[in-house]
């Protein structure tokens, strides 16, 4: 009897370490995709304060992925400069994470570029793992309560207007 | 055999809810939805607190329970930036820390920046502290506690306090038990 007592006391404990460990990682795969919450993170910036996602709860927040040299993300961080002059004033927080092997040159090429935002350094590449960044550009867009919206890869066009009309929605909400 | 009780009954929960029979509706169906709604989000909150609280049971049992605080005293020469620590040599956390976090620290807050767990026995905690020291130049620095861990749960605190004759942040690490 008390064998069997202790084989369902196991079998409980397992269960629940199963739900509470094996079900959240397997969910944590799938960490930047629509619907979900947006992975928190901690960088320093290139100049100013240091930024955490988490502390704009209420805030639309984008989250743009740039590369050095890629003339893509130069073209999508100048859009989101218009972005962030435009509708500053309504809320919106922008973050440029740079994903760049040599941070000597990622350094330099962040001076170059107009935009007031900040832009982030992430040398370990911990958020753009996070994020599953793919592509470059990649910009990820929240709303108020912290979860991806949309997440838009490249630059053109048609993503620039995707982008926009999104952007207002989520200001508007 | 209370952790399992309370497993049990929290995996039974959603069986409950699913054989709840729905409530009756009163005169005004609108306000008595709303009272539904607030009462079920109450519900989610208290469950998802106990859940909350099982975890942390499971996961860092009292006995071997150790875990690291931060906060900071006065804090006029040493803006922080970011701890790490390290115990028994192996890097537990490396934490990065806002104005906004600083500030909260600075007005009396403090944080828990580490939980795990230790086996009984001596054990060395090495933090390293990195920020902005007087005259505003980079500053890190390193303090380091050799400690026994008994059965029961250990708490240790890293505090940054002015040395005011000095003119120079402190760096401490007490040990609560």
């Amino acid at each position: 009897m008390p064998g069997r007592w202790k084989r369902a006391s196991l079998a409980v404990v397992w269960t629940s370490l199963a739900i509470l460990g094996i079900l959240p990682a397997f969910a944590s795969r799938f960490h930047a995709a629509p619907g979900l919450p947006a992975p928190d993170f901690a960088l320093r910036a290139y100049a100013g304060p240091n930024a955490r996602l988490s502390e704009h709860i209420g805030q639309v927040v984008v989250v743009s992925f740039w590369g050095v040299g890629c003339e893509a993300c130069r073209a999508q961080l100048e859009a989101l400069e218009q972005d962030f002059s435009r509708y500053r004033a309504q809320g919106l927080r922008i973050y440029g994470i740079e994903v760049a092997d040599d941070q000597l040159q990622a350094r330099r090429y962040a001076g170059g570029l107009h935009v007031t935002f900040p832009l982030l350094l992430d040398p370990a590449k911990a958020v753009a793992r996070l994020y599953d960044v793919d592509t470059l550009p990649m910009t990820v867009l929240i709303d108020r309560d912290g979860k991806i919206r949309r997440v838009v890869r490249d630059f053109n066009e048609t993503s620039r207007r995707a982008c926009e009309d999104e952007l207002r929605t989520l200001l508007a909400e | 055999m209370a952790i399992l009780a309370g497993l049990g009954a929290l995996l039974a929960i959603p069986v409950g809810f699913a054989q709840s029979p729905a409530p009756a509706t009163s005169a005004s169906p609108d306000a008595s939805v709303d009272s539904q709604v607030q009462s079920l989000k109450s519900d989610v909150l208290d469950l998802n607190r106990d859940l909350f609280v099982l975890e942390q049971e499971l996961l860092y049992p009292a006995n071997t329970q150790v875990a690291v605080f931060v906060a900071i005293d006065a804090g006029t020469f040493f803006a922080l930036d970011s701890v790490q620590l390290k115990i028994d040599g192996k890097e537990v956390a490396d934490y990065l820390y806002t104005p906004r976090e600083v500030h909260s620290l600075v007005q009396g807050g403090v944080q828990r920046l580490y939980v795990g767990n230790l086996k009984v026995g001596k054990h060395e905690l090495v933090a390293f502290f990195t920020g902005k020291g007087p005259h505003n130049l980079d500053y890190t620095r390193g303090a380091t506690l050799d400690f026994r861990k008994e059965i029961g749960a250990k708490y240790l605190e890293l505090t940054i306090t002015d040395d005011q004759h000095k003119l120079q942040p402190e760096f401490r690490i007490k040990d609560w038990n």
